[in-house]
């Protein structure tokens, strides 16, 4: 048995694949790939598969995670180039290997997160608009959980490591806790920056965010591997 | 064009945007400058529903497999994201290509159901392309075609549509994209086309034929013009065993309703149950061998990943090799953590030997369907079903462990009377003692039985095409009845629908060409989605039929005679209307009809396929 970490990117058509439904093509994929991945055993056997980190519907990422194990006479390579044959072109496997980290090791991801300008909007003044926003000492959000909702204060939460002015659009790079028992979607903040705009810069308006996750990371800042 | 950059931004405001951007794992890409005519097979609801039919898998397969043809699906957007293309100018588009459909040669729906009439006047409007045939122009493309068991009937949406596929399209589509590439590249109008299509056997050109009517609102004739065939014949396929048949499906990312590999075991059925407008229009009864069934699934497993494999017909125990074939499918469905279901199963050939295969696969309730609760109104119904064979399939059930069983029932079939209803409730109890009594039933456990309940409607070429479907008073008034009956029994659950969409369905299946402009009124008004109760506007179809001068009595409740020209007679389903006739004249004294292996009862198939059905001893 050959328990194996891989990563794998979620691009353009498949970015909007949700969570629960891409554990169900992955599964799909191994089966039409003939890759004898590990069953669970017991009274309801079924393929073992493990996503240590959600992805939020519509984020892009090239570093997506997935845990499987071989049971069989198969290279990790190989089960590699199956799985990218019967995977669609925008769910790709980038590269397979032993697991390192544990699930629980990791604690933050990156994001760029692209605001693109209104056609009346300069991105100078979107800029300037973001700078406000989050100069601000705290920006609470109702975030949902399991047990209801909860304030959360983003200021506090949120790093962000830089931030580019561009043509029409402006890039922020932000740096969110990611793991098992705290979880941070950038578009809590993007969504916070959007309720903001009316009251604070009415004339400031937006188009379509892109988000994309670049990094999973461990407590020391290392790569999740 | 491809569209991608004006879908993306309105795809995270709605509900499973998955539904709307294709690139699932078995869609068909090609180049569009490599191939000689685009098809957008429509699906005139949405994507979970639309993604779960045979059909549609059976014919994408076909179209593609051609390299000079590319077939694309296309759904009917849910309401949420319906408002976004109308407010954001996004076309209806492709999930392939993301290309606008309005660009394509063939604007293709599939209709199964006559309460989607609506959606497909949306999806052409959706489309920008004229929901009115007339309105299209001499201009070749796109052509607006249909297929699919309600094209039994075409009348009520015939002025929309510019050609009707007629019985099994899998040879048929083929040869009308061919003439159609022949013509188009000649230089030919859209009305020679319809015209040269009108030729082929199983097409049918309804702006060919101009209907007329008797003072009483009744069809008095069907007159074709320019050399179209006086009557239409259905297609079907010569060899269904060797017919080809998808070996991959679009796998979709999202949860469908049936979320399945599926193989097609038989196709048409030889029961000749009076009500099932499927088991006349899909004759003559053909198998697939046990062989053929087990590679197709197999191939089909391998090339979806599908965990679980569903056999597909309208009897699937009316297969004379099922336990053959049970055997040589679990030969890989168990090693290979393959689950297997089989629907439709019938509860007079249900045998201890499929019972324990069936054991090995599953265990969830079983399902049967007596239709009809007294064994006078079965007999009516040619159901063929007595209430021992329905008792020794319960008591194999129930010693095997099962401990629910679900019934599916009709009310208002025709002779129906109060007493049936209450039969109904009185099966179920004998089904709940018989439980009892069991010596090996499962301990601890309640028996469970769910009656479900529809609503009959009177269907073309049916033997009952000839009756009136009960007025909604009489529909209440049972469903009242059934109430009462059901009352104080435990183990029973009786479930039933209100009446209306029954209504607007017996209306439609039934209809005449002068429906096309209440469709149309009622689509103005903002019906679509009819098949769904949160969207289904009774008061504004009503208000359609009040504006185009018609009710929906005259449709569904008038008593029609045997002499009478039906809207459909000139289409030609290889069952006569003389054996209708016959068969209703029985089901009036109560007396059956064999199935067709034991006794061929000369429903007219054998004139058009020129060889019986079975071979008889």
């Amino acid at each position: 048995m050959i328990p194996v970490r891989a990563t794998f990117e979620k691009r353009r058509r498949a970015k909007y694949i949700s969570h629960l439904d891409l554990m169900r093509c992955m599964q799909r994929a191994f089966k039409r790939a003939g890759v004898p991945i590990w069953y669970t055993e017991g009274f309801n056997p079924h393929a073992y598969l493990m996503f240590p980190l959600a992805l939020s519907l519509g984020c892009e990422s090239g570093c997506e995670c997935m845990d499987f194990r071989i049971d069989g006479e198969m290279s990790m390579q190989e089960a590699m180039e199956r799985l990218n044959r019967v995977l669609p072109p925008d769910l790709q496997i980038l590269s397979v290997a032993d697991p390192v980290h544990k699930h629980t090791d990791i604690t933050a991801a990156d994001y760029a997160v692209t605001i693109d300008c209104a056609e009346d909007t300069a991105a100078e003044a979107l800029r300037q608009s973001w700078d406000t926003f989050f100069a601000q000492p705290e920006i609470l959000v109702e975030k949902k959980t399991k047990r209801g909702t909860a304030q959360v204060d983003l200021k506090s939460q949120a790093q962000l490591l830089g931030a580019d002015t561009l043509e029409n659009a402006v890039r922020l790079h932000l740096r969110m806790p990611a793991g098992t028992s705290v979880n941070v979607n950038p578009s809590l903040l993007t969504d916070a920056f959007l309720a903001w705009l009316p009251e604070n810069a009415a004339d400031v308006h937006t188009g379509m965010i892109h988000a994309e996750r670049l990094a999973i990371l461990c407590a020391d800042g290392s790569d999740f591997v | 064009m491809n569209l991608f950059e004006k879908i993306e931004p309105l795809l995270l405001r709605v509900q499973k945007p998955a539904r709307y951007i294709g690139g699932e794992m078995g869609s068909v890409m090609k180049d569009k400058a490599d191939v000689k005519a685009r098809f957008a097979f429509c699906f005139p609801d949405r994507y979970d529903v639309g993604m779960s039919n045979l059909g549609m898998k059976i014919l994408y397969s076909c179209i593609n497999a051609r390299p000079e043809y590319w077939c694309e699906r296309v759904f009917a957007p849910d309401t949420d994201f319906e408002a976004l293309m109308r407010e954001n100018g996004l076309p209806l588009y492709g999930l392939e290509s993301l290309e606008p459909i309005r660009d394509f040669d063939f604007i293709g729906f599939t209709i199964g159901y006559e309460l989607c009439y609506t959606n497909i006047l949306n999806m052409l409007d959706l489309a920008d392309v004229p929901v009115w045939q007339r309105d299209r122009g001499e201009s070749i493309a796109p052509i607006v075609c249909a297929g699919g068991s309600c094209c039994c009937n075409p009348e009520p949406i015939a002025d929309f549509v510019d050609l009707f596929f007629l019985g099994e399209g899998e040879e048929l589509d083929l040869e009308v994209m061919d003439l159609y590439v022949k013509m188009r590249d000649a230089g030919a109008t859209r009305s020679e086309f319809l015209r040269a299509a009108s030729q082929i056997q199983g097409v049918y050109v309804p702006s060919l034929y101009d209907v007329t009517y008797n003072p009483d609102g009744t069809v008095q004739a069907v007159t074709p013009k320019d050399g179209a065939p006086a009557t239409v014949k259905k297609r079907i396929i010569e060899n269904f065993d060797q017919c080809p048949v998808p070996e991959e499906f679009v796998v979709p990312f999202s949860e469908i309703v049936h979320d399945r590999a599926v193989t097609e075991v038989l196709r048409g059925c030889l029961r000749g149950c009076r009500f099932c407008q499927a088991g006349f229009l899909y004759r003559p009864f053909r198998e697939k061998s046990p062989e053929t069934v087990c590679r197709q699934s197999r191939v089909l497993i391998e090339n979806t990943g599908y965990d679980e494999l569903s056999l597909c017909s309208l009897s699937t125990s009316d297969h004379s090799q099922i336990e053959e074939m049970m055997d040589g499918l679990l030969t890989f469905t168990e090693t290979e953590h393959i689950n297997l279901s089989l629907p439709s199963l019938r509860v007079d050939n249900f045998s201890a030997g499929l019972m324990n295969r069936l054991r090995r696969v599953r265990s969830s309730g079983l399902t049967f369907a007596p239709e009809a609760g007294t064994q006078r109104l079965r007999d009516v119904i040619n159901k063929n079903v007595t209430e021992e064979e329905l008792m020794r399939t319960c008591r194999i059930a129930f010693s095997a462990g099962q401990t629910s069983v679900k019934l599916y029932f009709m009310m208002g079939l025709p002779t129906e009377t109060d007493d049936d209803i209450r039969g109904i409730i009185e099966l179920a109890q004998r089904v709940v003692d018989l439980f009892y009594e069991g010596e090996r039933r499962p301990k601890g456990k309640p028996v469970q039985i769910s009656c479900s309940v529809a609503t009959f409607v009177p269907k073309p070429f049916t033997p009952f095409e000839f009756h009136p479907q009960d007025t909604r008073e009489m529909i209440a008034h049972k469903q009242k009845i059934l109430e009462e009956a059901v009352a104080g029994h435990k183990r029973i659950r009786a479930s039933w629908h209100f009446p209306d969409t029954s209504i607007l369905e017996a209306v439609l299946a039934r209809g005449d060409r002068r429906l096309s402009s209440v469709i149309f009124g009622a689509w103005q008004r903002g019906c679509i989605m009819d098949a769904w109760s949160e969207h289904f506007y009774y008061d504004r179809w009503l208000a359609a039929f009040a504006d185009a001068g018609l009710t929906p009595e005259f449709y569904a409740n008038r008593d029609r005679s045997y002499e009478e020209v039906f809207p459909w007679d000139h289409i030609d389903y290889f069952v006569d209307k003389k054996f209708l006739i016959r068969e209703n004249e029985k089901a009036k004294q109560a007396a059956t009809t064999p199935h067709c292996r034991l006794s061929c009862a000369n429903c007219g198939v054998i004139r058009e396929t020129g060889h019986p059905c079975f071979t008889y001893n």
